[in-house]
């Protein structure tokens, strides 16, 4: 039987690593994230939290439904953090035959989720920090992930010589991008600990740090199919021992801890005397009573040890340290923890307003929630930027404070947010990223461009660039000529800009972009159409997808002068200087936008427009 | 590249060739018309995309005299925006389809459409055309390279800003490279032609804005000279390029020559842009190759010959 768990916890992990494999190369899997939303924890803390319920959740409701009847059958067989610890201990080699070992640890989880539960009530979510399916899918899709792509690239880059020669052009012209992440350093600390700890004791973060167990474990107090043990039993302790979740009481191995057990049946399997079951009276060996009782009193003798009718602690599982004053304590020292984050200076408002202190340049993704309850409801699992094929979603560590860590944000330095990719959307497991309808995702505005003219290479250094117009896909950038300059300079139209940042990400100048995305002017909206709501803004955004039409320019539209990057003067053998011909540019009208010229009289007086015809 | 003389020696003799060069720019000697009036130096044909293509390059001997048998041939067309073929910011398929053709016809062992987006690769290909058209001649002959691994830092020679960049390593090993641009405009460039073109077989297309486009472009043809310009001007992007969208012209016209600079250089004379006529000279990265010899601008003073079908 135990064969069957591990068959059920590789293709449980096999299948999460699948959807999390299948949602960063194609965006045609269904519900990639499931098993983020299997966890009881990450669901709890989220519905709390965001003080909503989506249907989305049910698969954790199902996953706490089915304890009173099986126990914590997901820790066991399905939870692919479990699996991964399980992993690690075989990878790192199994702890010493004594190892740390304290029942008086297994009730800190209670404490944690005390804490988690006491923390949400006024809206901090922690869950980031503790919920299993979210730092797994981090652990998974930040870490692993790019190192997987990196050493996949590398071996393509082995191969490629043979693939050119024997003309296999599939694998010739194959590239894989390997993504980069920030905050890695934090993110693999955290496991290497995890993993550390295996090392002195098995599965210590199910026994006595998980907060989705521990909320198991309050549904799986008697569940219908658990541990039982016959009076078979010689109390050998090897069941005891080998025990990975603490569930054995010390000295008492007829009794058991079911929150604390995970059904893995390691004691069944163990027993010496076949004394324990799990499915109803089939492992008591009723039938053959009289041979196991016979081999029950030579196992008793073998270690001289009495049977557990003998045991001073008959029927009673021993206090533990922690009382239920320990719990009320935890929950209110989250309440707190949450009080005092919720006054912290980069925690955001209700309402943005004055005094809202928050860093420049911090982008959500597109269709992100208002920053409350972006925060409130962002598990900070990583799937997001994981699958974002930019690569410009990005984990923040502290930079948006406490509350913010792990939080996505866009980094167009390194990527370009595509506008018709909605993928951190569709991953997102408690939608806190929105799933937008096709017409509503272009104007799911980001930030609004700024250019630095001090960094410019066509304002300051007077040179021939226009790369930010060349890659903007919403035409948000015009060019116009200044006097003096000879090629014309980049400005942007603010209500044609959605922020994708094409424009900062091939912005040629190092290091900082001559031209930002500032998150000015994002919309975010908890519910409606974004749609709706830019036009009612008067937001004019719309890909460069209309067609283009035959016939020549209108002489307002490209005056005198005005072909971008012809030179003037005719001729090839015009000396040096024809660039800087004088005169170039100021035909009468063309720095006029046409509905804006000044009514006499009009121009001067502050707050008036001029006097437009109807 | 050509198969009597390897890029190298071609260089070097473009290079030994200076004083050839300086009295060709200054007018003293004007070769084109006393060479044999068989082959001219453009060949100019106007009708359909695919007819076209193929008239163009037949006026200039076919396309054996460019392929030899056994040559890999390198094509770069336009295709870096996800745009449709209408919107003229990418190359027609069809006349990057017919070239293919034309090149295995001709004996070419490998023939590669490669090209280096600034947009979403997978939507580029599909959106251009170019890789559903071209998939009847052979299924893996279109791509897009965007991993750094795929290119090679390059010295050139003599440049006067962009010294050093990383070049497509399959342009480099290329025996023949055959440029085939859409005729657009850019509005940094003026223009988006041959030359310009060439800007989608680097990796790092930033620093040459970062110097001076212009020179930086002429630079990068002294290294990557085409065998063969075939510039498709069936519609040309005469404002808003080089995405556009923008006012375009029915130009029913391919342009082929063995030089770049003049292909490219006859097209900028051959149609209005944003609604005015230019000289070649009047878009700087022309004349400066013009200058330095890279191939000759002086259209008036080359062998043009023009069909019709």
């Amino acid at each position: 039987m135990i064969f069957f768990r591990r068959y059920s916890q590789i293709i449980s992990l096999s299948l999460f690593l699948f959807l999390l494999a299948g949602a960063v190369v194609s965006d045609t899997l269904a519900e990639p994230d499931f098993f983020l939303r299997l966890d009881p924890v990450l669901a709890a803390v989220t519905v709390v939290c965001g003080r909503f319920f989506i249907w989305a959740f049910a698969p954790a409701l199902v996953v706490i439904l089915l304890c009173p009847i099986a126990g914590r059958l997901f820790c066991g067989y399905v939870c692919p953090m479990g699996t991964t610890l399980d992993g690690g201990e075989r990878l790192f080699g199994s702890p010493p035959k004594k190892y740390l070992r304290s029942e008086n640890l297994v009730n800190l989880k209670y404490l944690i989720l005390a804490f988690l539960l006491g923390a949400s009530l006024f809206g901090l979510s922690l869950v980031f920090a503790v919920s299993p399916l979210s730092l797994i899918t981090r652990f998974y899709g930040l870490i692993i992930y790019p190192v997987i792509s990196f050493f996949a690239d590398s071996i393509l880059g082995i191969i490629r010589p043979a693939a050119d020669y024997f003309d296999m052009r599939s694998l010739m012209y194959a590239q894989i991008r390997t993504p980069r992440f920030a905050t890695q350093l934090f993110i693999l600390i955290f496991f290497v600990i995890l993993f550390a700890l295996i090392r002195f004791c098995p599965r210590f973060w199910c026994r006595y740090l998980c907060p989705s167990g521990a909320m198991l474990a309050l549904f799986s107090k008697k569940p219908l199919i658990r541990r039982r043990v016959s009076g078979d039993c010689i109390n050998c302790g090897k069941c005891i021992r080998s025990c990975p979740m603490s569930a054995i009481p010390q000295d008492i191995p007829d009794l058991t801890r079911h929150g604390e057990c995970i059904a893995c049946r390691t004691c069944e399997n163990v027993c010496p005397v076949d004394a324990v079951a799990f499915l109803g009276e089939k492992g008591y060996r009723k039938n053959k009573k009289s041979d196991s009782e016979s081999h029950r009193d030579t196992q008793r003798e073998k270690i001289g040890r009495a049977g557990p009718d003998h045991s001073p602690h008959k029927g009673k599982i021993p206090e533990t340290p922690f009382s239920r004053r320990d719990f009320l304590r935890a929950g209110l020292l989250g309440a707190g923890t949450s009080v005092v984050s919720l006054t912290g200076l980069n925690t955001p408002h209700d309402k943005a307003g004055e005094g809202q202190v928050a860093p420049p340049w911090l982008l959500r993704p597109p269709g992100a929630l208002p920053e409350k309850s972006f925060l409130a409801r962002c598990v900070r699992c990583g799937e997001c930027m994981a699958v974002c094929p930019g690569n410009t979603l990005q984990p923040i560590w502290l930079a948006a404070g406490f509350t913010g860590m792990f939080s996505p944000v866009l980094t167009p330095r390194r990527g370009a947010c595509d506008p018709k990719c909605n993928r951190c959307g569709d991953v997102c497991p408690t939608n806190a990223i929105l799933s937008l309808p096709k017409n509503d995702r272009i104007w799911a505005k980001t930030g609004t461009a700024v250019i630095f003219r001090e960094k410019c290479l066509a304002w300051e250094f007077q040179k021939s660039c226009m790369v930010c117009d060349e890659v903007c896909p919403f035409d948000a950038i015009d060019f116009k000529r200044e006097p003096g300059n000879p090629f014309a300079v980049p400005h942007v139209v603010e209500d044609k800009c959605a922020g994708c940042g094409y424009c900062e990400h091939f912005c040629p100048v190092q290091n900082q972009a001559a031209i930002m995305i500032s998150p000015m002017g994002a919309l975010r909206l908890s519910r409606g159409s974004y749609e709706e709501e830019g036009k009612r803004q008067g937001l004019r955004l719309s890909l460069k997808s209309k067609k283009g039409t035959y016939g020549t320019p209108s002489e307002s539209e490209y005056p005198e002068g005005a072909a971008p990057g012809f030179d003037e003067a005719p001729g090839f053998d015009n000396a040096p200087g024809f660039d800087n011909a004088p005169g170039f540019d100021n035909a009468p009208g063309f720095d006029n936008a046409p509905g804006f010229d000044n009514a006499p009289g009009f121009d001067n007086a502050p707050g008036f427009d001029a006097d437009v015809k109807d | 590249m050509r198969t009597d003389m390897n890029r190298r020696e071609f260089l070097r003799y473009q290079m030994n060739g200076a004083l050839w060069l300086t009295a060709a720019a200054s007018g003293l000697m004007l070769p084109g018309k006393t060479l044999a009036e068989g082959i001219p130096d453009i060949g100019v044909a106007k009708g359909k995309p695919t007819i076209a293509t193929r008239a163009a390059v037949e006026l200039l001997g076919g396309m054996k005299t460019v392929v030899k048998p056994g040559n890999k041939v390198l094509i770069k067309p336009n295709m870096s925006f996800d745009t449709p073929p209408e919107r003229a910011s990418n190359t027609h398929p069809e006349v990057v389809r017919e070239l293919a053709v034309m090149c295995k016809e001709a004996g070419a062992s490998r023939v590669m459409i490669l090209d280096h987006p600034l947009r979403d690769a997978t939507r580029c290909l599909k959106a251009s055309g170019i890789l559903e058209a071209c998939k009847s001649v052979d299924e893996q002959m279109v791509h897009m390279i965007t991993d750094a691994s795929l290119y090679q830092e390059t010295k050139i020679p003599n440049a006067v800003t962009l010294t050093t960049t990383d070049i497509m390593k399959d342009a480099l090993r290329a025996d023949v490279l055959i440029a085939v641009p859409v005729a657009k405009s850019h509005s940094g460039a003026g223009v988006s032609l041959s030359m310009k073109g060439m800007m989608g077989l680097i990796y790092d297309r930033r620093t040459m804005h970062l110097k001076s486009l212009h020179s930086g472009i002429a630079d990068l043809s002294s290294i990557l000279r085409a065998d063969l310009a075939v510039i498709d001007a069936t519609r040309v992007l005469s404002t808003g390029g080089p995405g556009g969208p923008g006012k375009m012209i029915r130009g029913d016209t391919v342009i082929a020559s063995k030089d770049m600079v003049a292909a490219d250089a006859y097209t900028i004379s051959s149609f209005e842009w944003y609604g005015k006529k230019f000289k070649p000279s009047q878009v700087r990265h022309i004349r400066e190759a013009h200058e330095r010899g890279l191939g000759r601008m002086d259209v008036e003073n080359l062998n043009v010959k023009t069909v019709s079908v």
